[in-house]
């Protein structure tokens, strides 16, 4: 990309077009205005404003108007016991989640990481989970997992995981659910992921392991892993950041409950806003959530390793 | 990969096909449930015992369902249109033009794809409120944009770098315009890809659900994620009516997302990732 048509001399035969050169430096500009734009309104912006609204007082029931109220939402969030519960609750869900991906990933992408046309097949279907609507799949499980009509409580009731009512109504058995749901929907990203590392790595590696006599538990730790493990890392880092704002699976599945079981920091955000109608305290929440997701992001980003 | 016996590639074959239907059988079971009569249902037997498209006629009775579908193809197609506009020229002028500040821009829109809506909703919902345009279909088809443009933006500009410049020269030397050169030669090359991403954004705004909730509360602008909750009512609701719902908002996502997947898949991995 060193060399573009801008650098480029125009060739004798064109004709001159010196009228033009101000308008083709600014063309560049002109066509990505617009999309720099959306960026610029649906991500600078609000995130900018999201920081300017955590400093107001602006709590809708009493105070129709915000006004600066400094760091007083920060002050609140800190006493705020259930609030960091819920911090609590979304990293063990982040961790949980990622977990349930990488343990359901990774024996998967070694098993497609084959040429045969089921591989084939199956690499491609397995997308569905990935694909298929939060709002379709947090229906779909609450019919498979209800008490009444779901096979799946059924066969949690035989196993003595579920009593007599579902599973989506213990606080801990919901949790617990819910969250190998996410890491299930999740999945299959990882999959994908994984299996392009896999097809990636020379089979030289494979055949000098095997020289050296070593076995398929030996390759798989000492050729396969190493090779795949900054895809893991990085993907996984990926997947956690979209498991820690999580809301539509638990939001629709449970509502945060029972007993504020499945009460995620989103969902927290989401009744300050709606329910509370405290938007300034939500924003404060945002803010906070960003701060330590970034430090998570920069530890996680440590585990990579350098080649 | 090393050649393996055909016997041990046979029992692989067959773990994958278990493998894949356990995996698969929380979705087969909403498109089982929706074509099921209610009976069946309720009667929790797993085979079923008759086959009946009675939810979906049941559903396609009711209008506020009808309105929503409507709502969702409007925001759906509108968001396809734009956001395949907006990243068209930026995709080509990333791809073609060296100018000040184009990695700045570059990392700009790619960054947004990593941001999840749930960081930005709260400002979000605030500015749409003081500007009033909570309860219009004109704020989801803004926030929807956020949705594909990033990966859109980084497909088409990957499918850009792999046309030839000179196929453009040669239609400057010819005197076409530079907005005519990519117009007349690179859209064509690449229309493949620009129909992905246009269904890429119309797939992601179809099932969009917090931002949905969060700005609209009136009926006649909801969409399906929406509807479909409104079907869940708590004193009388049909499981399979609900089902067959789900399977209206998945199907198109199914089906548009395997058709295009070629595309889809190395956009996705290249450019982040939003479920």
């Amino acid at each position: 990309m060193a060399m573009t048509l801008q650098t480029t001399r125009r060739p004798a035969t064109a004709r001159p077009r010196r009228r033009q050169i101000l308008p083709d430096r600014l063309l560049p500009y002109g066509m990505i205005g617009p999309a720099v734009f959306v960026a610029f309104a649906i991500a600078i912006i609000p995130l900018c404003y999201a920081l300017w609204l955590s400093l107001q007082d602006w709590y809708m029931l009493r105070r129709p108007t915000p006004v600066w109220g400094g760091l007083v939402n920060y002050r609140t969030l800190l006493s705020d016991t259930a609030l960091w519960a819920s911090f609590g609750r979304t990293w063990i869900w982040t961790i949980g989640t990622v977990v349930v991906e990488v343990a359901l990933a990774l024996p998967i992408a070694l098993l497609l990481n084959r040429e045969s046309a089921v591989a084939r097949t199956a690499s491609a279907v397995i997308l569905l989970p990935w694909v298929t609507p939060f709002i379709v799949l947090g229906f779909g499980w609450r019919f498979l997992l209800d008490s009444g009509v779901g096979p799946i409580h059924a066969l949690l009731h035989a196993l003595g995981l579920a009593g007599d009512s579902s599973i989506l109504n213990d606080p801990v058995g919901a949790f617990a659910m819910i969250i190998f749901i996410s890491g299930w929907k999740g999945t299959p990203f990882l999959v994908i992921a994984i299996l392009a590392a896999l097809k990636s790595i020379p089979d030289e590696l494979y055949e000098a392991a095997e020289v050296d006599g070593a076995g398929p538990v030996q390759r798989f730790v000492h050729v396969t892993l190493p090779e795949i493990w900054n895809t893991i890392v990085t993907v996984g880092l990926v997947l956690g950041i979209l498991a820690f704002y999580s809301f539509d699976l638990p939001w629709i599945m449970t509502k945060g409950g029972p007993q504020d079981a499945t009460t995620l920091v989103g969902i927290a955000m989401y009744k300050a806003v709606f329910l509370d109608l405290r938007p300034a305290y939500a924003a404060a929440i945002s803010v906070v959530m960003l701060v330590l997701l970034f430090i998570a992001s920069l530890i996680t980003l440590r585990l990579r390793r350098r080649h | 990969m090393r050649h393996r016996s055909p016997t041990r590639e046979l029992a692989l074959d067959a773990t994958t096909i278990v493998v894949i239907f356990l995996l698969l059988v929380p979705i087969l079971w909403v498109f089982v449930a929706s074509v099921r009569p209610e009976t069946d249902i309720t009667g929790g037997g797993l085979i079923p015992t008759r086959f009946t498209f009675e939810h979906y006629a049941a559903i396609l009775a009711k209008k506020p369902f009808l309105i929503a579908l409507k709502n969702s193809l409007i925001v759906g197609l509108a968001v396809a249109v734009v956001t395949t506009a907006l990243a068209m020229p930026a995709a080509y002028a990333l791809s073609r033009f060296s100018f000040g500040g184009r990695n700045f821009f570059a990392l700009l829109i790619l960054g947004t794809q990593m941001l999840p809506s749930l960081a930005v909703l709260v400002p979000l919902v605030v500015i749409i409120r003081q500007i009033g345009l909570t309860n219009t279909l004109t704020a989801l088809i803004f926030t929807h944009l956020a949705l594909g443009m990033p990966i859109a933006v980084w497909m088409l500009k990957g499918y850009i770098d792999a046309i030839p410049k000179e196929l453009e020269e040669a239609a400057l030397i010819d005197g076409c315009g530079r907005l005519g050169a990519m117009w007349r030669i690179v859209v064509p090359l690449i229309r493949p890809a620009i129909i992905a991403v246009g269904t890429f954004a119309f797939v992601l705004s179809w099932g969009e659900y917090l931002m949905a909730l969060a700005l609209i509360s009136k009926s006649d602008v909801k969409t399906l994620p929406l509807a479909l909750q409104g079907l869940f009512d708590p004193y009388s609701f049909s499981w399979g009516q609900v089902m067959a719902g789900g399977t209206i908002i998945a199907l198109p996502a199914i089906l548009l997302f395997l058709i295009f997947r070629r595309q889809l898949v190395g956009g996705l991995l290249a450019g982040g990732v939003k479920g």
